[in-house]
């Protein structure tokens, strides 16, 4: 398992190395000198030096570079041009909101998925099936922001039972209640995707798991269908399911992004919004880093876990 | 009888050419609503001058944020703005993604696709430059360019190309090899056919079925992109109207007019589910075969 995990770990960092250079470079292309900006049209070219100095854009390029890399690997990410404070507490502020926010949606996309699949491949009944497959072909190619603004009409204004957007003034731990009803619309919203992509495939899986020939063995010694599923299909359909699950997660920060822009939560999709809209770019350098970072963490981590389920794969020649 | 029936569709390939048999798709059940859904909106976004009642930027003064009326079908904006109109020359926006910015990316792609296949160096670094593009969630790639170039129609289109062509350089080049070393090919290699005949003649015409299924589903992910991106305000540049950021002014006015927000979530839902059922119909094709 180890050696499998060694083996999968350089190319994970050297897509991060690229994708840092990547970054850097890309926002050196930005145009407006930071400095000048923050500085004002009045400024004299000693205040001027000494600010590019205090942000780290004196020197060369390449300096530039590691010195950033540097403050990042010593969680210091440097300070925030126009939002203000320190980058590291503004991302770790919008982080927790995200968290939240990811946690209870992909929570409410597995409870959805794992009970519609089971469900239905147990009964097996005509209408159950085609709903099934019905929601997961649909919800999957209908937009985030086109689910939001319904949810959002439709419970917060036409029929308002729940708050269309924001988070509890008092913080999530105050009265569990009220944060339940500011997480389920934009939990919702994030989780409905997810679980529809997660329902077609663990239902696929489970349907071709019942045609093999264990399964006809298990139905011949008289298990009952439920069980045959549970105990037996379920466990062998896992590791596609967990693949798909990774690549969804992968994708939960772009999507978080416009579902905290809908629901106006104050998460690191918002702070990503926010820092573009002003032009804040050490900020925005920080998070797309942190988001491929993240995507290339939950690749490695679908891989180890599928690794873990599946031992053809830890042992297989090709990796 | 399957017998039968086998026998008969292999002869229709035959003589027919692949291009029929996926417009046939598009004449039956799924793929013809489909298409009628989709031709729906295109019409729409196509014939916006003559049927919008209003220019898009004209506003009515005195008459912000009505709700729907005979004067106007589907209400006003908060600067009085007619919503129909302005939700028909949105179309236009998603048109321009639809039928331009996806061709183009699926046909980069495709190509850089094919000739990797040729050079193993080249194939190495396709492979993983694709690897550092969809490491980059598409909203968060649409934030780092608008940062750069901009905001504007441009930027979608960039975009759009940009998250399409590693989907269409893989397909291509898992089809092509896939294709490469069918029984076929072989054969037609033993009697000595050259390899662009074989690429011209055998690969090419058996690897568009799958590029077809994927490109509908494109054209959905084109809509979704402009969309997100105008909601976040990156895309097109106020006043122009897209659907996207006719969404986002609905959710935002909703509380003075719930009603807004209904045409131009409409169009985007019929246009997304209309490319989802050509697909399937596409895809459910191909299985067929």
């Amino acid at each position: 398992m180890i050696r499998y995990a060694l083996r999968r770990l350089p190319s994970a960092l050297a897509v991060l190395a690229v994708g840092s250079v990547v970054i850097f470079a890309l926002l050196r292309l930005v145009p407006g000198d930071p400095a000048l900006i923050l500085a004002g049209p009045d400024a004299s070219p000693e205040a001027l030096a000494a600010l590019r100095h205090d942000l780290g854009l004196d020197g060369s390029q390449i300096g530039q570079y590691f010195s950033w890399l540097a403050g990042i690997l010593t969680f210091d990410p440097g300070r925030s041009l126009i939002l203000g404070g320190d980058i590291g507490s503004l991302v770790l502020d919008a982080l927790g909101n995200t968290l939240i926010l990811a946690v209870s949606a992909l929570l409410v996309a597995i409870v959805l998925a794992f009970t519609l699949s089971t469900v239905s491949v147990i009964l097996d009944r005509k209408w159950l099936n085609s709903a099934v497959t019905a929601f997961g072909t649909v919800a999957v190619a209908i937009p985030n922001f086109v689910t939001g603004a319904i949810l959002v009409v439709l419970f917060g204004v036409v029929w308002a039972i729940l708050p269309a957007g924001g988070v509890p003034r008092k913080g999530f731990l105050d009265d569990p209640g009220i944060s339940v009803q500011y997480l389920l619309l934009p939990a919702l919203c994030l989780a409905l995707p997810i679980a529809a992509a997660l329902t077609r495939f663990l239902t696929e899986g489970l349907r071709s798991q019942l045609a093999e020939p264990y399964v006809t063995t298990a139905r011949a010694l008289g298990i009952s269908r439920r069980r045959i599923v549970l105990t037996q299909a379920l466990p062998n359909a896992l590791p596609a399911t967990v693949t798909v699950l990774g690549i969804q997660i992968g994708h939960l920060l772009g999507g978080a992004v416009l579902v905290e822009a809908i629901f106006a939560w104050p998460g690191l999709g918002h702070l990503i919004e926010r820092a573009i809209s002003t032009r804040d770019y050490p900020v925005v350098q920080v998070m797309l880093l942190f988001s491929v970072a993240l995507f290339v963490l939950i690749q490695l981590a679908t891989d180890l876990i599928n690794a873990w389920l599946d031992p053809r794969i830890r042992l297989g020649g090709r990796a | 009888m399957s017998v039968v029936t086998e026998v008969t569709t292999d002869k229709d390939t035959a003589t027919g050419s692949d291009r029929t048999s996926s417009w046939a798709a598009l004449r039956s059940g799924r793929g013809l609503v489909g298409a009628v859904l989709v031709g729906l909106v295109v019409l729409a976004g196509l014939l916006a001058p003559i049927l919008a009642p209003f220019a898009p930027d004209q506003q009515i003064p005195g008459a912000a944020l009505q709700a729907p009326s005979g004067d106007h079908l589907l209400g006003t904006d908060s600067v009085g703005r007619d919503v129909l109109s302005r939700t028909l020359y949105g179309i236009r926006i998603d048109l321009l993604v639809i039928f331009l910015a996806v061709p183009a990316g699926a046909a980069i792609g495709s190509i850089l696709g094919l000739v990797a296949t040729r050079y193993h160096w080249l194939d190495t670094a396709m492979q993983r430059s694709f690897d550092l593009i969809l490491a980059f969630p598409t909203i968060i790639l649409a934030i780092a360019l608008t940062m750069v170039i901009g905001p504007g129609v441009w930027t979608i289109a960039t975009v759009i190309i940009l998250a399409e062509v590693p989907v269409f350089g893989r397909l291509t080049r898992t089809a092509v090899l896939t294709v490469r070393q069918s029984p076929y090919v072989e054969a037609a290699r033993a009697i000595g056919a050259d390899e662009g005949w074989i690429l011209r003649r055998h690969v090419l015409p058996n690897c568009l079925e799958p590029l077809t299924v994927q490109l509908a589903l494109a054209m959905s992910v084109g809509v979704f992109i402009e969309g997100a991106m105008s909601f976040l305000g990156l895309g097109v540049v106020p006043p122009t109207p897209s659907l996207g950021s006719l969404i986002k002014e609905g959710t935002q006015n909703a509380y003075h007019s719930p009603f807004f927000v209904v045409g131009p979530l409409t169009v985007v839902l019929v246009l997304v589910l209309g490319l989802l059922l050509i697909s399937q119909a596409l895809a459910a094709r191909s299985r067929q075969r």
